[in-house]
């Protein structure tokens, strides 16, 4: 038998300054180790062993063996390419699956962290898209816009633009495919058993065609059929066809009757087409349009189709121009006023709703953010427990950028196993929204709102840039470490790391963001609070309410029908108190232009504006209102009796600051014609159920002295059987059958009514604002618990010295609330400016509430002090002798 | 004997082809090529190793320590597609040199 050789120790004698990594090192020895050790055992039977020794010595000491070290040594500063080649990402993300399966209270709570921040960010998004981004469900959406004409003085303030307008315009323009003119009207439909109260359409040609859809029967409008001598015609709508006609396959060609007057059914409308608002009916405009001037006709609306080359820009710089050229043609107009080519969908939706929606999805994001922040600080943690571990790597070789990979595709595990579960909470989110704000409630029937593909592209978007940003300071952090102090001292270089800059960073950023939200949040629910709580200036309990349009343009018909209704209502058993008035109070408030007695308007828009509304003395006593100063509207106040009014305090407030307003004459409307009408009485001021003002000037006018009664408004109190819906509507019926009673409602309801939209949004911020403090918290807990956990020795120390446990839980206490102090402090200058974008006005709060500001702090300061309250105590229980032990 | 400029040109085409057919270890590579040529080519550990590893560093061989039951672990190196091109190439130019070489050096013979 030879004997044998340790050729692996040659081997590494002769790779002595090489200077190879470790790894290689091992690599390179044990490999040109074997192949001696075999060459040996083939050749020493030969040669001999001694000789066979030296021959191989021989090869091991020539010069070319340098070349092998260098060789490896190149391998171990992989270039770029190969650190992010598939085959090593496959491996580094087998072994962060692996990792992360070691430790998964980490794992569970940095998904369920992203998840949360995920699954409510694709809700948000999905509202806006489904709401504003995707569009009509027509073909090309992006081209179908409207034509206005806006003051730029007042936003939200339209003024009308009439048929004749619409004629010159048509004919003038060269930006749009189709231009057509509609006005929206509620008609009563009859005939069969039983009227209705339909929304409808009047439309010139241009407006069907711009959407573009066929009908699912018959036909749609034709030129023959906008003559005034056409018989007349109406176009239905699937659900008035379904609902009406019981979908009766035969009915074009029958005839009903709209507004009393008999109409051909020419054709049925598809499924869920409501263009261009919530639309049941279409009706065409029997005008001769094109003999119309600039200013004459109703008014209307401009929608119409961009042909394919126009953009908006171009469009707009058209309008404005003929705007110009027709602004001679009305001098009553403010030249100030502007003529705008707007997206359907922009114009539609109040400038508020969208700032709100888009700031909603800042605050969502935002509360991301604050996930993100928490896996990052779990990430750093699980780097601190790493120290050891990165530090042999890197003294092994591993480049920085392995390192940082490493960590990045950790948190990318974590963003993808949240992305699922944050799909399927945004999904959750959408059906609860969906049920709170059915589509059916909103004229805006292109709302669809679910995981359409492009909000699933948007949350894998943001889970791969949540990745990113909660795995980039933990990645950027290890591979700054010191090696040789890791080596030498583990948990000095990890408590380093771990209580760093950076973890008390993120801490002070997440408890910024929260409550940036949480104060956000605070003012909203105190707006929707405050509004909730005004007292509205009348009663509003145990009121029904009802309103109705009158067919007949017969104003003696008119006249007859609501003095026979008040009178068989008053007649009725059980019900004591009626009123009837053109609307309701709240809710039914009319803008109107004023004319104060004495004082010259040159232009239209210089009048100012009221609310007005037509009351019979009923008014008074159904709705308990009283008046301050002079007498209310009563009996006497009929036709033929000199017009009165009744104006609120805020009236006399605005419009007669100093003296008396009794006996003062003043007119609504801006005509010649309207009659002048003697104040008589003052009033409290009534709230009207309105965001942008809901204390505006208020004027009570007799209803029996209107000129006409279109529509009319009805309340009665009474006992609960008199005062039914049921009982209104056989009253209503024995009178006239052929006018449907609709919107019947308790006052109560009413007056909630418009805040429904804004509460849903508040409890949206609500959520958001509490997701954005539980997680937040859980990061200070997790930063506390952790140096307390590094301090144990000097606890222990502190403790053994004398302090008491008081001490020990004032010293944690006040390390956090460094962080916390600093926190809200950024997070309410942060906040405050959040509430001034989503309005102030909006929910009449102001953002220098300090009740507000107080209650926030205090939830966010206690829950704080809780997170902190654990990790405290812990520190109270350090047992010195053991703690001096440790390590 | 062939030149040491020689062996060293055409030493990467030989570990190529030899690679070719299926993985090996160093030691195999060594005896392989001895064999083949009749012992007119040899290896040993100073020579073999520099141009494994810089091969590989080229990315034309890949080493992977491979454990077969009953037998000691060994690195074996296989062929990358990368290295399968090169082989392509260098076998191209092989035979190009030795048509041209025949041309040239076999004209007297014609």
């Amino acid at each position: 038998m030879h004997e044998s050789y340790d050729w692996r120790a040659d081997v590494r004698t002769r790779l002595a300054g090489a200077n190879l990594a470790a790894e290689d090192e091992s690599d390179v020895v044990e490999e040109i180790g074997q192949h001696l050790e075999q060459q040996f055992a083939e050749l020493a039977p030969r040669i001999g062993a001694a000789a066979a020794r030296e021959q191989l010595l021989a090869h091991l000491r020539d010069e070319t063996f340098e070349d092998a070290a260098a060789g490896k040594r190149r391998r171990a500063r992989p270039s770029r390419a190969r650190v992010w080649s598939s085959s090593s990402l496959l491996r580094d993300v087998r072994h962060g699956a692996r990792s992360l399966r070691r430790s998964p209270a980490t794992a569970i709570a940095g998904s369920a962290a992203l998840a949360l921040g995920i699954g409510l960010t694709a809700t948000m998004f999905s509202i806006i898209y489904g709401l504003l981004i995707k569009g009509l469900p027509f073909d090309e959406p992006s081209r179908i816009a409207v034509v206005k004409f806006i003051d730029p003085r007042q936003p939200g303030v339209d003024a009308l633009v009439t048929l004749g307008d619409f004629a010159q315009y048509r004919t003038q323009q060269r930006s749009f495919e189709t231009l057509g003119a509609y006005a929206s009207a509620t008609v009563n439909v009859s005939g069969g058993d039983r009227a209705d109260r339909v929304e409808a359409a009047r439309v010139t040609g241009g407006v069907l065609e711009t959407a573009g859809v066929p009908p699912a029967l018959g036909r749609t409008f034709g030129a023959a059929d906008a003559d005034p001598a056409a018989p007349p015609a109406v176009l239905l709508s699937h659900s008035l066809w379904r609902d009406r006609f019981a979908a009766n396959p035969q009915i074009v060609g029958s005839s009903m009757r709209v507004n009393g007057l008999a109409r051909t059914i020419i054709g049925v409308m598809p499924p869920k087409y409501e263009f261009p608002y919530n639309t049941r009916l279409w009706l065409p405009f029997q005008e001769n349009t094109a003999a119309l001037a600039v200013g004459q006709g109703p008014s209307v609306n401009l929608v119409g189709r961009l042909r394919p080359a126009a953009t908006y820009d171009n469009a707009n710089a058209e309008f404005a121009g003929l705007a110009k050229r027709f602004a001679t043609a009305r001098p009553t107009m403010n030249t100030h006023m502007r003529m705008v080519v707007l997206p359907f969908v922009r114009a539609s939706i109040n400038p508020r709703v969208y700032t709100l929606l888009y700031a909603m999805l800042v605050a969502v994001l935002l509360v991301l953010l604050v996930a993100c922040a928490n896996v990052a600080n779990l990430l750093l943690d699980r780097a601190a427990h790493r120290t050891r571990e990165i530090g042999i790597r890197t003294a092994l070789g591993a480049s920085r950028l392995a390192i940082v990979r490493q960590s990045l595709v950790e948190s990318g595990i974590l963003a993808a196993v949240a992305a699922i579960a944050g799909v399927a909470l945004a999904q959750l989110g959408i059906v609860l929204f969906n049920r709170a704000v059915p589509p059916s409630s909103m004229p805006l029937f292109w709302m669809d709102i679910r995981l359409h593909p492009a909000v699933l592209m948007f949350a894998i978007a943001v889970a791969a840039v949540a990745s990113i940003v909660s795995g980039l300071a933990p990645a950027i952090q290890s591979a700054r470490l010191d090696i040789n102090a890791i080596l030498k001292d583990e948990s000095h270089a990890a408590s380093s790391l771990r209580a760093g800059r950076l973890s008390r960073t993120i801490v002070i950023a997440e408890i910024a963001v929260s409550s940036a939200i949480l104060l956000a949040s605070g003012f909203i629910t105190r707006g929707i609070v405050n509004l909730r709580n005004i007292d509205p200036g009348f009663t509003t309990d145990g009121i029904l309410t009802a309103r109705m349009t009158l067919a007949t343009n017969d104003s003696v018909r008119q006249r007859t029908f609501f003095e026979t209704l008040e009178r068989d209502l008053a007649a009725h058993p059980g019900i004591t108190g009626v009123y009837v008035g053109n609307g309701l109070p709240g809710s039914g408030w009319s803008p109107r232009h004023l004319t104060l007695e004495g004082r010259a308007y040159p232009r239209e828009n210089d009048h100012p504006v009221v609310s007005s509304l037509a009351v019979t003395p009923g008014f008074f006593s159904t709705f308990g209102v009283r008046v301050t100063r002079g007498r209310p509207i009563d009996a006497t106040d009929h036709n033929g009796s000199t017009s009165v009014a009744v104006v609120s305090e805020s009236f006399v407030r605005r419009h007669f600051r100093d003296g008396d307003p009794i006996g003062k004459r003043i007119r609504i409307g801006s005509a010649q014609s309207a009659p002048w009408l003697t104040i008589v009485g003052v009033i409290p001021t009534l709230v009207s159920a309105s965001f942008n003002d809901p204390r505006p000037a208020e004027v009570l006018t007799s209803f029996w002295q209107e000129p006409r009664f279109d529509t009319g408004a009805l309340a009665v109190t009474g006992n609960a059987e008199a005062s039914s819906a049921a009982t209104l509507r056989k009253i209503v019926a024995s009178i006239d059958p052929e006018i449907p009673l609709y919107a019947t409602e308790s006052m109560t309801d009413l007056m909630r009514q418009p805040m429904r939209f804004f509460q849903i949004f508040a409890t949206l911020f609500i959520v958001f604002g509490v997701v954005a403090l539980v997680l937040s918290s859980i990061g200070l807990y997790a930063v506390m618990t952790f140096s307390v956990s590094r301090r144990v020795r000097e606890m222990g120390i502190r403790l053994a010295l004398g302090a008491t446990s008081g001490n020990v839980i004032r010293m944690v206490f006040r390390q956090a609330a460094w962080q916390v102090g600093i926190g809200m402090a950024i997070g309410f200058l942060a906040g405050s400016g959040l509430v001034r974008v989503i309005g102030a006005a909006l929910f009449q709060v102001r953002p220098s509430d300090p009740i507000v500001t107080i209650l926030v702090a205090a939830v966010l300061g206690g829950t704080a002090l809780l997170a902190c309250l654990v990790p405290a105590r812990r520190a109270t229980r350090v047992d010195p002798v053991m703690a001096l032990r440790t390590e | 004997m062939l030149t040491d400029e020689l062996k060293k040109g055409s030493a990467e085409f030989l570990v190529l082809s030899l690679l070719e057919a299926e993985a090996r270890h160093g030691y195999e590579l060594q005896k392989l090529i001895e064999s083949r040529s009749k012992g007119v080519l040899s290896f040993n550990v100073a020579s073999l190793y520099p141009l494994l590893y810089r091969m590989e560093d080229r990315g034309w061989i890949a080493g992977r320590w491979v454990e077969k039951t009953g037998e000691r672990r060994r690195r074996f190196y296989r062929l990358t597609p990368a290295g399968r091109a090169a082989l392509q190439a260098q076998r191209e130019g092989w035979r190009e040199f030795v048509t041209a070489i025949n041309r040239v050096a076999g004209a007297r013979y014609a």
